[in-house]
């Protein structure tokens, strides 16, 4: 009984996995292979100290702790009702999309029914940039501004990128059912991946770009405004801030995952909470991790674009490769590959 | 009473001025990640610059008067301190001058330990302003590279003065120290990691198509102007003017070593960036000849064993280390001016040294290269974007410290 209401989908997937927990597990090992990965090209150990054992794996949660003890400072001229709540509303609905998606092909732990899960996801999945901007509006700071400006610039460009990419997904099945999408991937060499590498290609990009990644890191270039729209949060805040955005790019991974890399294929859901539910969830968590992990190693070998150069590659580069991924998609649904 | 109303309302710096219909004006620094030691206040149409104003002084420490209180020894390790990763270089021209007052020739192979120490500095600054030039980039591995690489040159410095940044290694008359044994198996190790570390710099940094993208046709300095603003060191090469202190005028042992030193003409922020690459390969190239030529010799000019106590120069057979206080405490430098100058990392500094027969200099006085680089902010970077700003502020490897002295 407590085990059907713990792993009631809706709730179990936003708190448990691949909701909170999970992800925020996730992101601490993710923060920790970007670190370590990064330190290992760079010829330095990365975290070490706290844990030399497990290669400094304790560090992140020890700074964890500082953060959360760490005064948080408010400055005199914020507006402190949206300073305060917009990292907060930003981390929750960076979370929000993995409620629409499903991680089995059994219906009783479907979260929401599944017909047109893939457009709630990806529209839920586009909300959570207007709190980043609000964030930087509502700190005062020169800097805050102008990284919730370049902010709500990216957002233009790559919004349509990720739109158009996983509707080509869908576009290809001739569904927007995001188990359907899975389901037709099988077997392996259909993944919707290697039918239409250039979607694949072109959402990855728009993932980097929707969540600061290298080399489309220019909401946040430290070098230039210190740390965009986060620049006056301390402590805690700071964190959520952080852990929001890596929240997001871990539910785009997810989206990626269930798109492009057949989900929990090549393992078949069968009944039972375990069989049906929860290892199907698993590799799928392992699929868009290795996808996480390779979006930050690219942090050690690219360096930032200027905004402008960000935009023009978006429009005149990367909205050409959409459409033509769609146009492949289109193609593929025309010849029945998926049928 | 209570310090927070103690605060002014209105910090300057803090907050964006506006000047006029879409004119806005944003202090960039001195507290700044992008910035170094500096403030550049600009002036922003949106997100273009129209006018960019850098603003000196930050670190300035009064040097130059300083100096006006000290031994004449005692002046060399206060101005390295407005450089301290290129010590020789920047203290090299001052030695110099005081050795023109004393009318002294060092002997030749303390000549040529300085231009060995010189280009291990060259190195090693050079290494650093990529690491710098990297990390505004955003490319953190350009910026760990070079500054683990830098180690290297740094700990050569170490085996050959015992210091690791801060030398004081030439002094009037010679070298504080003579080469220690095995130095040249360390160096020619160094040097051949060197060139194989270079190669990869090139193909992680410069072959990159993010960074080739930032730095083409960035902050681009025209031959023309900078011959007109006077520009020096690698950033006037990149511009096109061969213009090299060690060429034009050759100091120490640089007219006996064959060297190349790269001119560009694009004069973009790019070429700045190779520029430097070419010059520690051409560093690289000096280090070896100066092994392989340096003749046996005493490190300091005899005048100054004829005043030491025996027991120093039996100190020194031993441990091939000069003890300098007794020599120099009391060095009195005949009354006159002297000017020297050299080619520092990052391009030539000049000193004027004035004497008035005392133990102290009567006037010391130095150009820097920074200095002379940092006009070049004004004139390039209007037209450009903020973000590139940083971009272009690498480029030119400025280093405030040394400007402000």
């Amino acid at each position: 009984m407590l085990v059907d209401i713990i792993t009631w989908p809706p709730l179990f997937q936003l708190v448990i996995a691949p909701g909170l927990v999970a992800a925020l597990v996730i992101v601490i090992f993710i923060l920790w292979f970007e670190r370590k990965t990064a330190a290992r090209v760079q010829m330095r150990i990365g975290p070490y100290h706290v844990s030399p054992r497990i290669g400094g794996g304790l560090q992140l949660i020890a700074d964890l702790v500082r953060y959360s003890f760490q005064e948080i400072i408010i400055p005199k001229a914020a507006d402190k009702p949206i300073f305060i709540g917009a990292p907060l509303a930003a981390l929750v609905i960076s979370l929000l999309p993995v409620v629409a998606m499903p991680f089995t092909t059994v219906p009783k732990y479907y979260p929401i029914p599944m017909d047109y899960s893939l457009l709630i996801a990806v529209a839920l999945s586009t909300l959570s940039p207007i709190f980043i901007i609000a964030a930087g509006w509502a700190s005062n700071n020169k800097f805050s501004i102008i990284g919730g400006l370049r902010e709500a610039f990216v957002i233009t460009a790559y919004e349509l990128l990720i739109v158009i990419t996983a509707l080509a997904g869908g576009v290809a099945v001739l569904s927007y059912n995001l188990t359907d999408i899975v389901v037709a991937q099988k077997p392996f060499y259909k993944w919707i991946l290697f039918t239409n590498p250039i979607a694949a290609l072109t959402m990855f990009a728009a993932i980097l770009m929707a969540t600061s990644g290298f080399p489309f890191e220019i909401p946040e270039a430290e070098n230039e405004i210190v740390a965009g729209a986060y620049t006056e949060y301390s402590g805690l805040m700071y964190g959520i801030n952080m852990g929001a955005a890596y929240i997001k790019r871990f539910a785009y991974s997810l989206l990626f995952t269930l798109i492009f890399l057949g989900g929990w294929l090549p393992y078949e859901p069968s009944s039972g909470l375990i069989h049906g539910y929860l290892i199907p969830l698993v590799i799928v968590l392992v699929k868009s991790t290795i996808v996480m992990a390779i979006m930050s190693f690219l942090r050690a070998v690219y360096g930032r674009f200027r905004i402008d150069q960000a935009l023009d590659g978006a429009w005149r580069i990367f909205i050409p490769l959409a459409l033509i991924g769609f146009g492949i998609a289109l193609i593929e649904a025309y010849l029945g590959v998926y049928a | 009473m209570s310090t927070v109303e103690s605060i002014p309302k209105k910090l300057p710096g803090m907050d964006v001025n506006k000047l006029g219909k879409d004119l806005y004006e944003v202090f960039i620094g001195p507290q700044h990640p992008g910035s170094g030691h500096m403030r550049i206040i600009i002036r922003v149409d949106g997100d273009v610059i129209v006018e960019a104003d850098p603003d000196l002084g930050y670190v300035h420490r009064t040097m130059e008067k300083l100096a006006e209180g000290r031994e004449f020894i005692k002046v060399i390790p206060l101005m390295e301190r407005m450089a301290i990763l290129d010590a020789c270089n920047i203290t090299l021209p001052y030695v110099e001058a005081v050795e023109k007052l004393l009318d002294i020739e060092p002997p030749p192979r303390a000549k040529y330990l300085r231009v060995l120490l010189c280009e291990i500095n060259r190195i090693a600054s050079h290494l650093y302003g990529l690491g710098i030039f990297g990390v505004f980039l955003g490319h953190s591995t350009m910026y760990m590279w070079p500054f683990g690489d830098r180690e290297v040159f740094v700990e050569l410095a170490e085996k050959l003065t015992g210091a690791r940044l801060t030398h004081t290694y030439p002094v009037p008359g010679g070298v504080r120290r003579d080469l220690p044994q095995g130095f040249a198996e360390d160096a020619e190790k160094a040097i051949r990691y060197m060139e194989k570390r270079l190669e990869e710099y090139r193909k992680i940094f410069l072959d990159n198509p993010v960074i080739q993208k930032r730095l083409i046709d960035v902050g681009v300095i025209s031959k023309n102007l900078a011959a007109q603003l006077g520009i020096v060191g690698p950033n006037l090469r990149a511009s096109g003017i061969k213009y090299d202190v060690r060429i034009i005028e050759p100091y120490e042992v640089y007219d006996e070593l064959d060297f190349e030193v790269p001119v560009f003409e694009e004069g973009d922020a790019f070429a700045r960036a190779w520029i430097r690459i070419i010059e520690m390969q051409q560093s690289l190239r000096i280090i070896r000849q100066v092994l392989e030529k340096i003749p046996d010799g005493d490190p300091l000019h005899e005048k100054f064993w004829a005043k030491a106590p025996a027991l120093y120069k039996k100190v020194f057979e031993q441990t091939k280390r000069v003890k300098l206080i007794p020599l120099y405490a009391n060095l009195k430098v005949p009354e006159g001016r002297a000017f020297a100058r050299g080619e520092a990392g990052r391009g030539e500094i000049v000193y004027m040294v004035e004497s008035n027969g005392s133990t102290k200099p009567y006037r010391v006085r130095v150009v820097s290269p920074s200095f002379r680089n940092a006009i070049v902010f004004r004139y390039i970077v209007p037209g450009h974007r903020i973000a590139d700003l940083p971009a272009i502020y690498g480029s030119i490897d400025y280093f405030p410290p040394e400007a402000d002295r």
